[in-house]
């Protein structure tokens, strides 16, 4: 308790938890009359051995005008709302301070200064004041860097005229945790002083400047839930996130007057706000006039400030099962005023405070209610924040948004993450936790984890960019539980859409133009596919979708970019998102005896841009059937919680996903390179059958890029930087099972990406080839040019005979005879043929 | 003085002043130490209300009694929390001189708060409860000491006694007086309640008749009963025990505050702004403001006039379901098929949820109405129903209907309120869909935005709710059923039966005591629990395997619709677990509905 503020003063905390809780409350909010006014500037006047604030202190609402009485009335600073205020000389101690401070007999001593403390507590004043001094000196990020990092900022904040400075509170944290302590939970008092230390050593580095700076703290070491505001943290300084859903207009607030005399026109010194009142002069205070009553405020002379109200609302994300969302107040000003738009998500640093509310105003009896609030200090939208992390991929109510926060839990999770990523069988585990109660689909559920793990898009400085999503196309049976794959990818998925191809029309899923009807202005909309930008657009009943809309898909898929050209509107938008696309086959039965083209009847161009193509077939298959009783029957009779055990959860999952899709960028080893040149020059191989003539193509430079997204989604799913040997040869497997069942040849057995591309495969092809030829040489031997003509059917006889064995249908003749036709060999005219 | 030392009735707080002063004289005079959290005095109520039988002397809260009800007394509001208006902090506990006093459950200090006081604040949870939304009028005539809306005409003589009976417990403290007071209620209760039950229903029968004819009525009827809405000040309880759209009876302390106006004039913006809340738009005046003391959550039950109590398994329930499903048939024409689906329809609730699944919903959808039968028919069903359940509501649907209804709640910034949406139903409501209106039309973007929230509810049982920035997705847990002429394509209900009246020859309601028995049979069965044993989860397996082998085009959902078929089915004989024989009835109803579905299509 000495006069040079021991260490030990420092660190003893009010023993009592009671104490610090309720001294501040009680007194600064058992004051009806100007509970209201009450401004955090009151505590501006705290002393220091540094010369007084100018008068426009932070919230100067109220701030007392600097003279050296203000140092006394320290003490009472928080209890000087207590009616009536006390005389300010009555105040050089607090009055009822557990630990009262010694009265020092040097008060006014500039080179002794007495140990101050903040009311109530314990806290020395100078030794916070000395504290932060050290801190904006000294601290440095780096301990390479020469100047201290907030040396630095104050120098630029004089260079721009600024008037705040912004201090990461885990700064404060690392340089000095006791300071960080005792500024949260006394945030009144240490800003105040905070303040004045700043102003201190602006006015030494330049004299000159004006501007008063304020220390704006963010980035607290916790952040709180609105839910969980309780009256202990009353006047404590809190940091919380929301979404602004209403902001009040700017109310501008007298922080200085200046009245004139009407008799003779003097003009009065400034008068300060004081407890948010401005006392009106009575008198005129010219020597010569002295008019009485005549003091009339002249507006235009007296300073405002701006202040606004912002109403918070919890986030989604943050409301518990059954609840409806809370709200609280904000108090902002100047800067922070307008620094959000209802519907920004924001990140608030500031003082939760309690105000008092009255029946009437004629009523002595004080209703027994506060109203809370919170006195903005920092203010930061934290949707900024996300888009400067131009990769990210950002999950809704995942936890990347929490990375900034809460960096221990952040670091934990993350620890948690990568254990799991270390697990050998991880890959499979993944699998089994995606969509649970859809069973088999093994690979399935595999293709569909790539995508949402996704690959690397790679842009080349040509300009030349290849696209990093995975397009899957799932092809079935009704009743194949497609749909419910797709809501539970649009569900894991961040900035997932789901559409139905029946109900969108290409405006839709692209962009579309339209007027404003108030102001008339044409404006641009997003469609689905622009607004699943770095997500996964799923859309159900592809097949079902109008040939205009499918066509807008062409460009979105290979481009990843949206064009529209309209009402004067040339924009380009970007639209970075995978598709994942199900649909029936056309005679909602898969016909197996017909071409995946004409069973999906999708445009080929399309169709060869998903890099998967699972078909989903229902085969009558006993074992199948007995596992959908068995785990329906479970659904409805037993605890469904019993069948997955060693499954991720879904937030688990989509912190998973997240984490990888933001924080891991595989490339590929040397090794994974060589195996997947060796592959896909296999690939191709297996198309050419040594003695056969048919030319089949196996594989396509497409394929090799999706080879190369999927490998590098593989090493995401194991948290790798490198895409290794296995994951090449996974990609190959994952690959060559979705083709194997989409792309077979089924007159021949072999894949033929021929299939996926004209929609006729190699072997149809040869047999055309084989007939047309036929035709031309049956021809060329039975009649002349100019000849008479020969009956269809009688040539079909002729080519069935030579043929021996074929089949050959009048359909093939028939295009067989218009290929001639066209070569001019022939001309038909109804049934007769006619050689030329 | 016998018995308690206090009227917890009458004078509810000086009941909660004196646990309190006992509390802080032997906590050592620190009622921190509390830290808002209950000192004794619940239980002190508890021990009133559920030990001593004291809660059937509580009057329930409505529109009629309010006037007449002191404030400052002990009353039970039963509602469903249809908004949450947050926190609210207070003086807790501040020294009046040198004694402590609290300010917990009121709204102002009893004694002159000094405002340099040492104070401590202490926060509550803020409800904005409403009556159960379509909730009928036969639930009321269960509490025995108000009388409900319908039988009026006797009413004056009754808020005489009333009043008298007030004023006597509020001067005597006397056990003896209360137990007297309590028979001369009760005597008058039990004959009203005798005579109640007919004349509720004829009413009744009036009212629904009107409804058939203009639908519009039945909606001014549901809004005029929900502009009754209460205020309930939650102290000491989690956060996880009352939920959204949760029915709950909260008994408290009535308060009415002494200045209705605050004088705007003296708030400055500033403090306009800030403390514009919800409060400053529900005026004092209209909504009475509760302070919880004890709160618990109400099953259907709570609504019967009488539980009988009964073991489930005994031959009284069987009985009970041949003579309820003897009423469905005569209800439905004579449709026997229909009137088993519909007493299945009837028992079904969501028992658990997996993924987007909802387990346990079984939506109907009766087709073959057209708009003849449908007002004879449909009007019966409706009345069935709500003789039945106790929370019903009926929506016509028409495309104009569909393009103006605000079905969704919807989150008002300007009031700060959640406004409530047609959607905005308590847990096991009915709602009955009437789709014969439907005619061809477009559909404005709200019109596709209501479909799609009637399909979201049918198909996952849930309630998206328009946060403005964002929507939250609420569960729901809502009986629907469907009258339509095809099969409704807008909503794909999980069973759909071709509608096969026999006759239309009307049929009776049904006697008091039989309804009564109905309503008890149906809130206690669906409520049971239920497994399978390990061979008949065999034979299951068995047949549906069979069945999928026999026909592809079964799928998971059909499954799911046999297996939730059957829990009912057993549950509807009082079992606990699934049967051969209730089984064989479940294919045998599937079989027959399959066949009218073919009969229907050649």
């Amino acid at each position: 308790m000495a006069s040079d503020s021991s260490p030990a003063n420092l660190h003893g905390r009010p023993s009592s938890p009671d104490d610090s809780i309720s001294s501040p409350i009680g007194n600064t909010f058992s004051s009806p009359g100007d509970a209201t006014r009450r401004k955090r500037g009151r505590r501006s006047s705290a002393a220091t051995p540094t010369p007084p604030p100018p008068h426009h202190s932070r919230f100067a609402a109220d701030a007392v005008t600097p003279t050296p009485s203000t140092s006394r009335r320290r003490g009472r600073s928080a209890s000087m709302s207590s009616p009536p205020p006390p005389p300010a000389a009555a105040a050089a101690t607090p009055s009822s301070a557990d630990e009262a401070p010694p009265s020092s007999e040097g008060d006014e001593a500039d080179d002794a200064p007495p140990p101050m403390f903040v009311w109530g507590t314990n806290i020395s004043v100078q030794d916070v004041n000395a504290s932060i001094l050290r801190f904006l000196r000294h601290f440095r990020e780096h301990p390479s860097h020469t100047e201290g990092k907030y040396m630095r900022a104050i120098h630029h904040v004089i260079d721009v005229e600024g008037d705040s400075l912004d201090v990461d509170a885990h700064n404060v944290f690392d340089y000095d945790t006791d300071l960080y302590t005792k500024m949260v939970r006394y945030p009144l008092e240490v800003l105040a002083i905070f303040d004045i230390v700043l102003m201190d050593m602006v006015s030494r580095i330049n004299p000159l400047f004006e501007n008063h700076i304020q220390a704006r703290i963010f980035n607290l070491k916790t952040s709180t839930s609105m839910r969980n505001l309780n009256p202990s943290d009353i006047e404590k300084m809190i940091c919380l996130k929301g979404m602004i859903i209403r902001s009040s207009s700017i109310i501008p607030e007298i922080r200085e007057a200046i009245f004139r005399c009407l008799v003779c026109g003097y003009y009065s010194d400034p008068i300060v706000v004081d407890r948010g009142r401005i006392n009106e002069p009575t008198v005129c205070g010219k020597q010569e006039c002295l008019a009485k009553n005549s003091m009339t405020l002249v507006h235009n002379r007296c300073r405002f400030a701006d202040k606004q109200i912002v109403r918070l609302q919890e986030t989604p994300d943050e409301i518990p099962e059954g609840g409806t969302p809370h709200t609280v107040s904000l108090l902002t000003h100047d800067k922070l005023v307008d620094a959000g738009k209802p519907g920004d998500r924001v990140e608030v640093t500031g003082i939760y405070r309690a105000m008092s509310v009255r029946v009437g105003p004629s009523q002595r009896t004080v209703k027994s209610l506060f109203k809370t609030y919170i006195d903005c200090l920092h203010l930061r939208k934290t949707d900024k924040s996300k888009m400067q992390k131009e990769d990210a991929m950002e999950i809704e109510n995942g936890s990347s948004r929490n990375e900034e926060d809460n960096p221990v839990d952040y670091e934990d999770k993350v620890e948690k993450l990568r254990e799991l990523s270390r697990l050998p069988d991880i890959y499979e585990r993944l699998t089994r936790s995606l969509a649970p109660n859809i069973w088999e689909l093994e690979d399935v559920k595999k293709g569909l984890l790539c995508q949402l793990f996704g690959g690397n898009a790679l842009k080349l400085t040509s300009g030349a960019s290849f696209r990093g999503d995975i397009n899957i196309l799932l092809v079935g049976d009704p009743g194949t539980s497609k749909s419910q794959l797709l809501q539970y990818i649009h569900k894991l998925s961040p900035r997932g859409i789901y559409t139905s191809g029946r109900g969108s029309s290409a405006v839709g899923l692209t962009a579309y133009v339209t007027k404003d009807p108030e102001s008339g202005e044409t404006v641009l909309e997003s469609g689905a596919l622009v607004l699943s930008d770095r997500g996964i657009c799923c859309i159900d009943e592809f097949d079902k979708m109008s040939d205009s809309a499918r066509s807008m898909l062409h460009e979105v898929m290979e481009q990843q970019t949206v064009s529209i050209a309209k009402a004067g509107i040339i924009a380009s938008l970007n639209a970075r998102t995978s598709v994942l696309a199900c649909a029936n086959p056309s005679g909602s039965r898969y016909n197996p005896r017909l071409s995946v083209i004409d069973n999906i009847h999708l445009p080929p161009t399309l169709l060869s841009r998903f890099d998967l193509i699972y078909l989903i077939l229902d085969k009558a298959d006993e074992q199948t059937d007995r596992r959908l009783a068995k785990h329906i029957v479970a659904l409805h009779f037993e605890n469904p919680e019993t069948s997955q055990e060693d499954a991720l959860d879904l937030p688990t999952l989509t912190a998973y996903v997240s984490y990888a899709r933001n924080h891991i960028h595989p490339q590929l080893s040397d090794e994974a390179a060589e195996q997947l040149t060796r592959g896909y020059v296999e690939m191709r191989r297996r198309g050419n059958f040594p003695g056969s003539s048919k030319k089949v193509i196996t594989a396509t430079p497409r394929q090799i890029e999706s080879l190369i997204r999927l490998s590098e989604a593989l090493a995401r799913i194991r948290f790798s930087e490198l895409v290794e040997k296995k994951d090449v040869m996974e990609a190959f497997r994952l690959l060559e099972v979705a083709l194997q069942q989409s792309a077979t040849d089924h007159s021949t057995g072999t894949i033929d990406m021929d299939l996926i591309t004209t929609g006729v495969s190699a072997s149809e092809r040869m047999r055309r080839e084989n007939l047309l030829s036929a035709t031309r040489n049956l021809i060329m031997e039975k009649m002349q040019i100019g000849g008479s003509s020969t009956r269809l059917l009688e040539l079909l006889e002729e080519l069935k005979k030579q043929s021996s064995g074929a089949e050959v249908h009048l359909s093939d003749l028939r295009n067989a005879l218009s290929t001639l036709a066209s070569e001019g060999f022939v001309t038909v005219h109804g049934d007769s043929v006619k050689r030329i | 003085m016998v018995g308690l030392p206090y009227d917890c009735l009458a004078n509810p707080l000086g009941a909660v002043r004196l646990t309190f002063d006992k509390a802080v004289a032997s906590s050592g005079s620190d009622p921190t130490t509390f830290n808002g959290r209950d000192w004794g005095a619940t239980d002190i109520f508890r021990d009133f209300l559920f030990d001593n039988g004291g809660l059937s002397q509580v009057p329930i809260l409505n529109a009629t009694n309010l006037r007449w009800i002191q404030p400052n007394t002990l009353v039970r509001f039963r509602g469903m929390i249809q908004d949450m208006l947050g926190n609210e902090f207070y003086v807790g506990a501040y020294k009046d001189g040198a004694t402590w006093r609290t300010n917990k459950f009121t709204d102002v200090s009893q004694f002159p708060m000094d405002s340099s006081a040492d104070t401590r604040i202490w926060e509550r949870r803020l409800l904005y409860c409403v009556p159960v939304p379509g909730q009928n009028s036969w639930t009321e005539s269960s509490s025995e000491v108000v009388l409900n809306p319908y039988v009026n005409w006797i009413s004056p003589t009754r808020e005489k006694r009333q009043r008298e009976d007030n004023a006597s417990t509020d001067d005597v403290d006397d056990v003896d007086m209360q137990v007297s007071d309590h028979e001369i209620q009760d005597s008058p209760c039990t004959k009203k309640m005798r005579e109640g039950g007919p004349v509720s229903l004829s009413s009744h029968l009036e009212e629904s008749t009107t409804e058939g004819t203009c639908p519009s009525t039945s909606m001014v009827f549901d809004f005029d009963r929900n502009s009754f809405p209460c205020l309930v000040k939650v102290y000491d309880s989690l956060e996880a025990d009352l939920k959204l759209n949760d029915v709950f009876e909260f008994v408290g302390v009535l308060t009415f505050d002494l200045e209705p106006s605050v004088d705007k004039a003296d708030c400055d913006e500033f403090t306009s702004t800030l403390c514009e809340d919800e409060l400053s738009h529900s005026p004092p005046s209209k909504v009475p403001r509760l302070h919880c003391l004890v709160h618990r959550k109400l099953a259907v039950h709570d609504f019967l006039s009488s539980s009988p109590i009964m073991e489930p398994k005994s031959n009284l329930v069987k009985e009970m379901r041949e003579t309820l499903l003897g009423h469905l048939t005569a209800v439905l024409g004579n449709d026997g098929v229909a009137a088993h689906f519909m007493l299945l329809h009837l028992l079904s609730r969501v028992h658990a949820r997996v993924d987007t699944l909802a387990v346990g919903k079984l939506s109907l959808n009766l087709t073959g109405f057209n708009k003849e039968n449908v007002s004879i028919f449909g009007n019966r069903l409706n009345l069935a129903v709500k003789n039945l359940v106790p929370f019903t509501y009926f929506m016509p649907l028409t495309v104009d209907y569909l393009n103006t209804a605000s079905l969704a709640p919807r989150k008002d910034y300007e009031t700060s309120r959640l406004v409530s949406g047609v959607l905005q139903l308590a847990e096991g409501s009915h709602m009955m869909i009437d789709e014969t209106h439907l005619q061809a039309g477009t559909l404005n973007s709200v019109g596709v935005e209501n479909a799609r929230l009637i399909k979201n509810l049918m198909e996952l049982q849930k309630v998206e709710y328009d946060f403005k920035y964002y929507k939250m997705e609420m569960e729901a847990d809502v009986q629907l059923l469907i009258l339509s002429e095809g099969k409704s394509n807008i909503l794909p209900a999980d069973l759909v039966l071709p509608f096969r009246p026999l006759s239309v020859e009307s049929c009776e309601i049904g006697d008091a005591e039989a309804l009564k028995a109905w309503r008890w049979y149906l809130a206690s069965l669906k409520s049971l629990p239920h497994s399978i044993e390990p061979d008949m989860q065999k034979v299951v397996e068995d047949d549906l395997v069979a069945a999928r082998q026999a026909d592809r085009s079964l799928g998971s959902q059909d499954f799911s619709r046999w297996l939730t078929m059957g829990r009912l089915m057993s549950v509807s004989f009082g079992e606990t677990s699934l049967s051969l024989e209730h089984w064989q009835m479940v294919k045998e109803l599937e079989r027959l509905r399959r066949e009218r579905l073919q009969l229907k299509i050649n």
